[in-house]
């Protein structure tokens, strides 16, 4: 009980929870891009899980950034199909994007067990070593948790601030607001609604693979059939707690990072608790965020409608 | 006003279409239409719905193409295949609906899909343009406030202000003035003025008179797709005389009107009033409909009609006054409405049917919860097919099958079906909203004969209708709705073009004219 008093148990779970919370943002943000412009992309927890598997069928005999990149490229190309079947063919987006979904998590787990032996120890990585950013660290009380990252926790900080840059001070991001709200508005305006709704669905794709390479490459360096164990539909939470801000998001992601990495910290404690009690604490918490949410989060007017070019 | 210097580079007629036509499938929108626009002049392009005004405007904005014709801009051979090729040309078109998108300020709508503008926002510059041009024409656009929370005057003022920012030549306002109240319109004129005195000649469409006069300096009548008056100056034109070229003639008694004996009063409506959030709403309205007689109520589209019928079917709260059949009292209720036997023939049929519904489901829908059709809350198939069948047979719908979807009836057969589950048990009263909009002559005259029926057997008959030889063919007594005030009532025996087309344009002094 004690521990809970000291700095360095909630530093630790401070720490832990942006580690955990890596993967939640890029694959956040990519949707929140994707949300925007009014494509409801359920696709997402597939898009990471093929980024995951690919990544380390690349990084493995190559190097981890080459790994991390394809990750990146598997996810778009899954989400090619959603551009093509929805964004382009109309058919519901509902549907597609479960079922991109359901095509990840069974493509990779095929994958996985026809070209490793049981268990697949034969096909892991090491994990990357810690970079610290010397002034960072040098914060007191804050420079703990900011102590013993990856890389690829830096590069998701890094990307929130140019992904939150394009969707507020850029036309594209512009673009994107206007086909999500009012596509019919938005073409009147010279809008090509079709386009900026396929950027936004690839960059998702993009970053959702990333999100899956980050977590296999950066935090557990082996594969196993649905690795990403739900990790795309808790960033479709995020979202909606974040009011589809790309700030919002990654502090969202955060957020439950921490309360996740509160449950395990929390097991060392309360010994006599079951794990999955603890477990459970990040989805309670989320749980009372969305419903408080319902009072400031405001839903892109065409999310999930197609929009169908007239003329 | 008029001044020659302007920031528009203009050499030659601003604007001059030549011989254009346009066919929509059977319709000929327009015939060999002749339009030219001066510098430095407002011209009013007036007419009735569908008269090809909206049309017309489309074809020089560049968003559908004409069949045969010219044009030529600012004296530069003009053929625009999209909407983008026009703007870029210079011709910004404000249409009915705004083209501004809702979830954005007007600062970001001013660089949304701006040809010229760079790829990083920048929000200060657009805030300050903004407000630099609602500074120059003395409007009150806010830059950073979002389209959604702005009323409808201001966001078309935010409309007109980014089309000359993004450097309109010539600006085609369609029915800027549909939706605005009297001091609103005031500022649009206002506006106007101040454009033309800048340079910029705007082609201005409207069906509504009165605010011409002050508004602009020609006007040009377009009847059926053809040009009646062509570039009239305003000053000299008489207004009586162009609203009734507007309506153009209309055939009187062209069909047979049964003899129907007048009974007592069945509809009594006193002092209504409807606030609608969308439209002009109704405003003191006091009429009463004898059984046996049928009541026409005539206007140009968005005048009240829609907040009427809905006040009638009691499917709307009323602000005011009150509505009885019978004597009881139906005052925003439906289910009271439904219980006084008022029938309701929609004006919309997807609205006024169940589309994914059978043919059977929405032609008992009128008995959703009787004992006859349900047992311990479970439906009879049976019976309702049963009584279906009957309704179909008596009502002619085709094809003859109750479990058939009610979508993929023709849309005369909807209306059909419509009528049988409405007029099933002779309504009290009977609201006909546009009984025979895009029907057939034959299932037009069917659905003519309906509503004569229904008053021959004691009904009160409501016909609220924009197509005014079927008023004419139907109605005893008719009254005259303009932005939701009765502008003049008569019977069908004084009804001449010139007096009807004055109170349909707000030509008529009297507000407070009655129905008896």
């Amino acid at each position: 009980m004690s521990q809970l008093l000291e700095a360095t148990f909630w530093s630790a779970t401070v720490a832990g929870g942006l580690r955990l919370a890596t993967p939640l943002i890029y694959a956040s943000i990519g949707e929140t891009f994707a949300q925007r412009a009014g494509v409801l992309n359920l696709g997402l927890e597939g898009y990471m899980i093929i980024g995951a598997l690919t990544s380390l069928y690349v990084a493995d005999p190559t190097v981890a950034p080459l790994g991390f990149l394809a990750g990146g490229l598997a996810g778009m190309l899954l989400a090619a199909f959603m551009v093509l079947l929805s964004i382009r063919l109309y058919a519901n987006q509902v549907v597609v994007g479960f079922g991109l979904t359901i095509l990840g998590i069974g493509t990779t787990g095929y994958i996985f067990r026809v070209t490793t032996d049981v268990g697949g120890r034969d096909r892991q990585v090491s994990l990357p070593s810690e970079v610290d950013i010397p002034l960072l660290s040098d914060i007191p009380w804050l420079g703990d948790a900011l102590f013993g990252h990856s890389w690829y926790t830096w590069l998701a900080l890094g990307l929130v601030v140019v992904t939150g840059f394009i969707a507020s001070r850029t036309i594209f991001g512009l673009e994107v607001k206007a086909v999500g709200e009012d596509p019919d508005a938005a073409a009147a305006r010279g809008v090509d609604v079709v386009r900026v709704r396929t950027m936004a669905t690839l960059m998702s794709g993009f970053l959702g693979g990333l999100g899956g390479a980050a977590l296999m490459l950066g935090s557990v360096g082996r594969f196993q059939p649905w690795l990403t164990a739900n990790r795309g539909f808790i960033a479709l939470i995020v979202i909606i707690m974040a009011s589809w801000s790309i700030w919002g998001a990654a502090v969202g992601a955060f957020v439950f990072g921490f309360f996740e990495a509160l449950g395990f910290n929390l097991n060392n404690v309360f010994v006599d608790v079951p794990v999955e009690g603890l477990n459970a604490i990040p989805f309670f918490v989320a749980l009372l965020i969305l419903t408080a949410s319902a009072r400031w989060a405001r839903m892109p007017r065409g999310l999930g409608e197609n929009y169908v070019p007239t003329v | 006003m008029n001044s020659e210097t302007g920031a528009a580079p203009a050499s030659g007629t601003p604007l001059s279409v030549r011989g254009v036509s346009r066919r929509f499938g059977a319709v000929q929108a327009l015939d060999d239409v002749d339009f030219t626009l001066e510098e430095g002049e407002i011209h009013a392009l007036v007419g009735e719905n569908g008269a090809g005004k909206s049309t017309l405007a489309k074809i020089v904005a560049g968003s559908i193409l004409s069949d045969s014709g010219s044009m030529s801009l600012f004296g530069e051979p003009y053929q625009p295949s999209s909407r983008r090729e026009g703007a870029a040309a210079g011709v910004a078109h404000v249409r009915q609906q705004l083209s501004l998108v809702r979830g954005l300020t007007v600062a970001q709508n001013l660089q949304l899909g701006r040809p010229d503008a760079p790829a990083i926002f920048n929000a200060g510059a657009a805030r300050a343009e903004v407000e630099r041009w609602s500074d120059e024409f003395g409007l009150g656009v806010p830059a950073e406030t979002l389209i959604d929370d702005m009323p409808l005057a201001i966001r078309q003022q935010a409309e007109i202000l980014i089309a000359v920012a993004w450097g309109a030549r010539l600006l085609i306002l369609d029915e800027p003035s549909s939706a605005l109240g009297p001091l609103e319109t005031q500022a649009l004129i206002a506006l106007c003025h101040r454009l033309r005195s800048e340079g910029t000649p705007i082609i201005y469409i409207s069906h509504r008179l009165p605010e011409l006069t002050e508004l602009a300096d020609r006007l040009t009548v377009l009847r059926a797709g053809k040009v009646v008056v062509a570039g009239a100056d305003v000053r000299d034109a008489d207004l009586r005389e162009v609203a009734t070229l507007m309506i153009g003639d209309v055939t009187l008694l062209e069909v047979d009107r049964p003899e129907i004996q007048r009974g007592s009063i069945r509809l009594a409506v006193s002092d209504l009033s409807v606030s609608s959030p969308h439209g002009v709403g109704c405003h003191g309205l006091d009429f009463e409909v004898a059984a046996g007689e049928i009541l026409g109520v005539v206007g140009i589209a968005g005048n009240g009609q829609d907040s009427l019928a809905k006040a009638l079917t009691g499917q709307v709260k009323l602000t005011g006054g009150r509505i009885t059949v019978d004597g009881t009292d139906i005052s925003g209720s439906a289910g009271q409405a439904i219980a006084a036997g008022v029938a309701h023939i929609h004006e919309d049929r997807s609205n006024g049917l169940a589309a994914s519904f059978s043919v059977a489901d929405n032609a008992t829908a009128r008995h959703i919860g009787n004992r006859r059709f349900t047992s311990f809350g479970v439906r009879l198939g049976d019976k309702i097919a049963l009584h279906a069948r009957e309704l179909i047979e008596r009502f002619q719908v085709r094809p003859p099958e109750p479990a058939a979807k009610a979508s993929s009836l023709s849309g005369g057969n909807q209306q059909k079906l419509m009528a049988a589950r409405e007029l099933e048990q002779n309504p009290a009263v009977l609201v006909a909203h546009g009984p025979t909009k895009g029907l057939d002559p034959e299932a037009a005259k069917a659905m003519r004969d309906r509503c004569f029926a229904a008053a021959q057997a004691g009904g009160a008959v409501v016909v609220i209708s924009a197509d005014l030889d079927e008023v004419a063919d139907l109605a005893h007594r008719i009254i005259v709705l303009y932005r939701g005030v009765v502008t003049d009532a008569f019977s069908s025996e004084d009804m001449t073009p010139e007096r009807l087309g004055a109170a349909m344009a707000g030509l008529t002094e009297t507000s407070g004219a009655t129905g008896d």
